[in-house]
């Protein structure tokens, strides 16, 4: 047999094609894919939300709780909270259960609504306080967030897509960092309406409990006053965004319901 | 908005300079197996030849590492998710594969054949481990025999 030098024509082993199309394809599906998912999720969180008992969210709560609170909660502060708390809810709420309320030591200028009933406020936020009334009006604010059951869509969209996101690429990767990215702004407007109803709740307690609801708008005045001079973030407005259409909106549902400003209760000293 | 930005630098960043040392290295391969044509290299075992006619029968063995860049890592990624050809990884190993022949034939410098010729290939590097392609090594040898002239 004779050697006869050839080199081989084109390259069997090789395919021709463009990387970058591959690429915004492949991409391009993952994304729509986690979208469908991320939109179907949203419809099944607002099905499932209002048929979860009070009993399954409490048992939830036992294994958030810890995570969610941390650890410089002030007993102290707590227990002299309570009795509050149980006024405004005993004769001007009614909600699946009992609330209470703990006071975090953080310089954290804000207050949340956990599972099972916890309303979590941190002493950066009770340090803006001078009057009982305008911590009625954020704990009133809160429970609008459980009469609503707000807490629970937050959680329960946020958890699902992190679940399913973790368990098809590992908790560390770009794809999730990045699709994460686009969807918490969706998150954020869609808190907004909840502000609203929230804020009427919380017109509703004060007014019940006090007879007119002042304090209300001084809460949102002195947080506002804040934003630009002691404190160069509010994480108060990052989950409870202000904007001038709600504190308009807090003057618009007021007036409608003939709610009027009173005298404010002033806050112990030692709070 | 930072771990977005290094992510997409990192992605033009591989692609640039992937697409540029693939094509740097194919220009080099096509040169190089050019000039070594006229070398044959056959994957017999055994091939009829006067043995007082041979010379010398070494061992020649030509190997060679090569990285696969961030973007067709990612992209390899991508297709892990959806199945199908990985694409990216084709030009790799294809470089990997000739690269380690031309070595072999470059350390075979003067003989008249290599028979025997075999291929093989691995992955390096700490990814490797994990069940990931971190590098890929190709290795190719065979036996250059030397006629007497």
């Amino acid at each position: 047999m004779k050697f006869i030098p050839r080199r081989p024509t084109g390259n069997i082993n090789v395919t021709k094609t463009s990387a970058i199309r591959e690429f915004l394809a492949l991409a391009g599906g993952l994304l729509a894919i986690i979208l469908v998912l991320y939109l179907s999720l949203g419809v099944a969180v607002e099905i499932l939300v209002p048929h979860l008992s009070a009993g399954i969210e409490q048992a939830m709560a036992v294994n958030l709780l810890p995570r969610m609170m941390g650890k410089e909660i002030d007993d102290t502060k707590s227990r002299e909270l309570q009795p509050l708390l149980d006024r405004l809810q005993e004769h001007c709420t009614k909600l699946p259960y009992h609330c209470t309320i703990k006071v975090s030591s953080s310089p954290k200028v804000n207050a949340l609504a956990l599972p099972g009933g916890t309303i979590l406020i941190f002493s950066g936020l009770l340090d803006t306080l001078t009057s009982e009334n305008e911590l009625a009006f954020v704990l009133g604010h809160e429970m609008g967030h459980f009469a609503h059951r707000d807490h629970l869509r937050g959680l329960g969209r946020g958890l699902v897509f992190m679940a399913i996101s973790t368990a098809l690429f590992g908790p560390h990767n770009q794809i999730n960092r990045l699709a994460a990215r686009f969807l918490n702004l969706t998150e954020l407007s869609f808190s907004r309406h909840q502000e609203t109803a929230a804020d009427h709740f919380a017109l509703e307690v004060l007014h019940c409990t006090y007879g007119h609801v002042g304090g209300a708008l001084t809460f949102f005045e002195k947080l506002a006053a804040a934003k630009h001079s002691r404190y160069n973030k509010i994480s108060f407005f990052s989950s409870h965004p202000l904007t001038p259409e709600r504190v308009h909106d807090l003057q618009v549902y007021s007036r409608q319901r003939g709610f009027g400003s009173g005298k404010l209760t002033p806050l112990r000293d030692n709070l | 908005m930072g771990d977005l930005t290094i992510f997409l630098l990192l992605l033009a960043l591989g692609y640039g300079a992937g697409t540029w040392a693939e094509k740097r290295h194919y220009r080099s391969i096509m040169e190089r197996e050019e000039q070594l044509l006229h070398l044959p290299t056959i994957t017999t075992k055994k091939v009829e030849l006067d043995d007082s006619k041979v010379e010398r029968a070494v061992l020649v063995v030509g190997s060679v590492v090569i990285s696969v860049d961030y973007f067709k890592r990612l992209l390899a990624g991508l297709r892990n998710i959806f199945g199908g050809t990985i694409k990216s990884y084709e030009t790799l190993l294809d470089r990997a594969r000739r690269e380690a022949l031309l070595r072999m034939k470059e350390k075979a410098h003067g003989a008249s054949m290599i028979i025997n010729v075999r291929i093989e290939t691995s992955t390096v590097g700490k990814r490797a481990f994990k069940g990931k392609l971190g590098s890929v090594e190709a290795i190719a040898y065979g036996t250059a025999i030397k006629m007497k002239s």
